[in-house]
């Protein structure tokens, strides 16, 4: 299905079918997957999650030399106030020592707005932020209110654009459109597709060396374009260029944390790769149709299979095989020996997984290398990509599958039926989780490695860590209560997931 | 008409309407609103108010009736009742309040008429109506207390002599909201008189139930609570006065002062509670005097904060650290009314110093003031410059003071940089505390 370039980008319950709603096994789920029945799903009873802005802001708050406008009235957006503090800056001096920060301007739409249109408050944020900050790209982010009151952002910009020295990117995702959180990828990268996406300039030199050009050429020809999450770490960056590097291939990361011009000049690299089927699918698959851009969408470099097999899938492409083959062989071996003396201890505890579907699952495969037993997952939500992570897995067929973006109240449930020795998840539930009394390691965390074979090591070092010493979660669980009624945690757990 | 806001200091009602149900035991909101409503406003307030978490049932817990497109289009009634039904069966809570975002404000769906049909539900569920295009999370503490006032509080049989009630100070916004009511309650309990701070350690729905029982309303802000006072008012006949925070000991010892004349309280009384709180304080703070003399601990301040803590703040450094602010920025969207009585706050300081005082509610503003009350180095061969100094403000000034090789104490929303628990930075206690984090980070290099 060819990609149109639009003022919005389509949903994803309808671009990919991908389903917020289900319970019951992994068996079933697959047969579900492919006879496309989950996106109907839905709950009569919900809780709050992530909308379109949110994630979205994650990857475009990254964005070098660059101001975010949020076109909303003030409580959106103000959810970066984190990045905005202080941690959006050093994450950001990480890759780039110069870095100024996370800079966001809200539109604050009021009741005057929300009657006549909000169209004069963003001309002048829009001008306040080039005349105060001279960024070089100027992102606005549209959120539900000037949906509703029809502001068209993309006209008000391209008005304003002659006035402007920054590029101006409008980006729409107001938060009623979707229910798949996800959408919001899209939604960020729909506005990198219609702004920064070209030929680049270059300065050419007065005398001009044909060296210069071939060389240059030739290392495009050998470079990948990695596609990073928010949700990685810069270790997570640094193995999977060591493991690419080592193949004789060069890597580039996008779209966090990346500059502005980055998204024209990677247009001449050999290849784009996912890291994550859940981010990045809309993207990749628009550069192959404009851009002629091959791409792999597999599996995510977590655990030991996954990390072979998304390497290998690379190695293919340039035809290394060979050398991929004998060079992971030794990583492996390397990993093997290193993860041996963690088997010992974690042996046969079991583990109940909730995050983001991919993630998990792919997770999970570290947690089976090193002995564990998978008892449960919750998937934020399920399509398509999720089938070549499961691959990598064994005897997963009778485990619980809950998709559920967030949902504690399922959870909790689920986790008191299961009694898992270990839990790992996502943020945002950790008001709750502890209060099961188990250890539990975060899912992911932009100072923490995970990716990889070094990765995988990592994750065992923190497992024994965690199991090491519980006394916090033990004292939380016998002196804080949940807020679920006890005949709730008796009733079926899917019991308020109904059909649209 | 609004402006743009550069880096908001804030989130909207919706956010401080749910802040505020954060801080009330087994109180539990159902968000009728989008699906990140309550998950974005709770991350902003984990995060910028120093790690508040999610507590009994915020976070991924609220319950969001996760409104789409269908709803927008046809109405989100229905949605909503089934989210109250399902609500009340899932959840443990004493009381359930429906707090409503934009988008359902925008399609004009009556929340009140859908709760009316849960009266005989055994659990009472009420519907207070926070359109964030109204105002600000500030705005939002004042729509909930209006709200609980007018739908949940009965009238009190008989009012109680000198039982209050402290509003304006708005958990989540404020950081130090527990411990500062905490103190509250202490300093006003030296003299007799009983406060009920709502939202404090111990306090509950019963706490608020009760609020109808006091004789005087306590806000302690020039501009947040005043609109839940006016309510308290006019249901309840309670009188309201409004306060300045009471920082230290000068600050304190005046509030009291204040407070005892409201009430009929023997000087005699207050001066000897003054005399113990006095030793107490000035004993703790004999312990610093050698240091602050030694390693010359005065210093220039610039001042960033909301309309609560940079007046009384700036006046603190002045008149009890002996310290000289130059700049006080106040970080509020204000009325002109607003203005001028936070202005008066700023005159008469003991130590005679005049402070600018400048309203802005872009983080970009400050270095700007900066350069209109401090001449700035143009190369002269002497130059005086503003030095040594430091920032009090909150974690957006980081730059600002890393730019003017100052250290940074952070005090007013966002804190991202701290845990905060039950520290306290007004009373007497409060100022021992805030005096305790100002000079640890001057001598944190030692």
């Amino acid at each position: 299905m060819s990609i149109v370039l639009s003022e919005t980008a389509p949903a994803r319950e309808e671009r990919l079918k991908a389903g917020i709603a289900y319970g019951g096994t992994c068996a079933y789920l697959d047969e579900c997957l492919s006879k496309g029945c989950l996106s109907g799903a839905t709950r009569s009873f919900s809780q709050t999650y992530g909308c379109q802005h949110g994630l979205s802001l994650g990857i475009l708050n990254t964005i070098r030399n660059a101001v975010t406008i949020m076109h909303a009235p003030l409580g959106c957006g103000v959810s970066a106030v984190n990045s905005v503090g202080q941690q959006g800056a050093t994450f950001q001096r990480l890759r780039d020592p110069g870095a100024e920060g996370t800079i966001i301007i809200n539109t604050n739409l009021d009741e005057v707005n929300v009657i006549n249109g909000g169209e004069a408050n963003l001309k002048k944020a829009v001008c306040y932020a080039d005349r105060e900050f001279r960024p070089e790209i100027i992102i606005v982010v549209g959120g539900c209110v000037p949906a509703l009151i029809g502001d068209d952002i993309d006209a008000i910009l391209a008005d304003l654009q002659p006035e402007i020295s920054a590029k101006l990117i409008p980006v729409t995702c107001e938060g009623f459109k979707t229910k798949v959180m996800a959408t919001a990828y899209d939604a960020a990268y729909n506005g990198i597709m219609k702004k920064l996406l070209g030929s680049v300039e270059r300065n050419l030199p007065t005398v001009f060396e044909d060296f210069d050009e071939y060389k240059r050429k030739y290392l495009a020809s050998k470079t990948v374009n990695i596609f990073n999450v928010g949700s990685m770490s810069k270790a997570d960056e640094d193995e999977l260029e060591r493991l690419l590097n080592a193949i004789g291939l060069y890597v580039k990361f996008l779209p966090c944390y990346s500059a502005p011009e980055d998204f024209s000049y990677t247009l001449e690299n050999a290849l784009n790769v996912s890291i994550c089927g859940t981010h990045d699918d809309y993207y990749i698959q628009y550069l192959k149709q404009e851009y002629k851009i091959p791409f792999l969408i597999d599996t995510i470099p977590i655990g030991r299979k996954n990390t072979t097999r998304w390497v290998l899938g690379i190695a293919k492409h340039f035809g290394l095989e060979k050398e991929a083959e004998i060079f992971l062989k030794r990583e492996e071996e390397a990993l093997e020996k290193s993860l041996e003396p963690y088997r010992k201890q974690l042996k046969g505890k079991t583990v109940y997984l909730g995050g983001g579907a991919i993630r998990i699952v792919a997770t999970a495969e570290v947690l089976q290398d090193l002995g564990m037993e998978i008892v449960g997952f919750k998937g934020h939500h399920i399509d398509n990509f999720i089938t070549p992570v499961f691959e990598a897995l064994e005897k997963v067929d009778d485990v619980t599958f809950n998709v559920a973006t967030q949902q504690p109240f399922e959870q909790v449930n689920l986790v008191d039926k299961l009694k898992p020795d270990i839990i790992i998840i996502h943020s945002g539930l950790n008001n709750i989780t502890p209060k099961y009394g188990a250890p539990i390691l975060p899912l992911f965390g932009p100072t923490f490695h995970y990716m990889g074979y070094s990765g995988a090591f990592d994750i065992a070092r923190r497992l024994l860590r965690k199991l090491q010493n519980n006394q916090f979660n033990k004292n939380i669980a016998k002196n804080l209560k949940i807020p679920y009624k006890k005949e709730w945690l008796e009733k079926d757990p899917f019991t308020y997931i109904v059909s649209e | 008409m609004s402006n743009f806001i550069e880096r908001p200091r804030y989130a909207c009602a919706l956010g401080g309407a749910l802040s505020t149900m954060r801080a009330i035991a087994r109180a539990v909101p159902i968000v009728h609103a989008a699906s990140g409503c309550g998950y974005n406003l709770y991350n902003t307030m984990n995060s910028g108010s120093a790690y508040l978490g999610g507590g009994y049932c915020g976070a991924a817990s609220l319950p969001s009736s996760n409104v789409t497109e269908r709803e927008i289009v046809f109405g989100g009634e229905k949605r909503l009742e089934e989210e109250i039904k399902t609500t009340l069966e899932i959840m443990d809570g004493d009381l359930f309040v429906v707090l409503s975002g934009c988008m359902v404000e925008m399609i004009g769906d009556d929340i009140d008429s859908v709760v009316k049909k849960f009266e005989r539900a055994g659990k009472q569920v009420i519907a207070i109506s926070t359109p964030s295009f109204k105002g600000n999370s500030y705005y939002g503490y004042d729509l909930l207390l209006e709200g609980l006032v007018k739908y949940y509080i009965q009238p009190a049989e008989e009012k109680i002599d000198k039982a209050v009630n402290i509003l304006g100070i708005v958990p989540g916004e404020d950081v130090f909201w527990k411990g500062n009511l905490k103190e509250i309650k202490r300093v006003l309990s030296l003299i007799g008189i009983r406060a009920n701070t709502l939202f404090g350690e111990g306090e509950g729905l019963k706490e608020i139930q009760n609020s109808s029982n006091a004789s005087y309303n306590i806000v302690l802000s020039e501009v947040y609570g005043v609109k839940a006072a006016q309510a308290y008012e006019e249901k309840f006949g309670i009188p309201y006065i409004t306060e300045q925070i009471p920082i230290g000991y000068l600050q304190t010892e005046k509030f009291l002062q204040e407070i005892g004349k409201l009430f009929g309280i023997s000087k005699k009384m207050i001066e000897k509670v003054l005399e113990r709180e006095s030793g107490i304080y000035y004993d703790y703070f004999e312990r610093f005097t050698d240091i602050y003399t030694d390693a010359d601990l005065q210093r220039y301040a610039v001042v960033v904060g909301d309309a609560n803590y940079a007046p009384s703040v700036t006046r603190f450094l002045s008149d009890e650290l002996g310290w000289l602010p130059k700049l006080s920025v106040i970080t509020d969207i204000l009325t002109d009314k607003q203005k001028i009585n936070l202005e008066k706050n700023y005159e008469n300081y003991e130590s005679g110093l005049k402070v600018a005082v400048k309203f802005d509610t872009n983080a970009a503003a400050v270095k700007k003031y900066l350069r209109e009350v401090w001449e700035p180095n143009k190369n002269q061969k002497y130059y005086d410059a503003l030095s040594p100094l430091a920032v009090i403000g909150s974690i957006l000034e980081k730059d600002l003071a890393a730019s003017l090789n100052a250290p940074l104490i952070t005090v007013s929303y966002p804190i991202t940089n701290r845990i905060v628990l039950n520290r306290s930075y007004i009373g007497f206690n409060g100022g021992l505390i805030l005096t305790e984090d100002i000079l640890s980070t001057l001598v944190a290099g030692r």
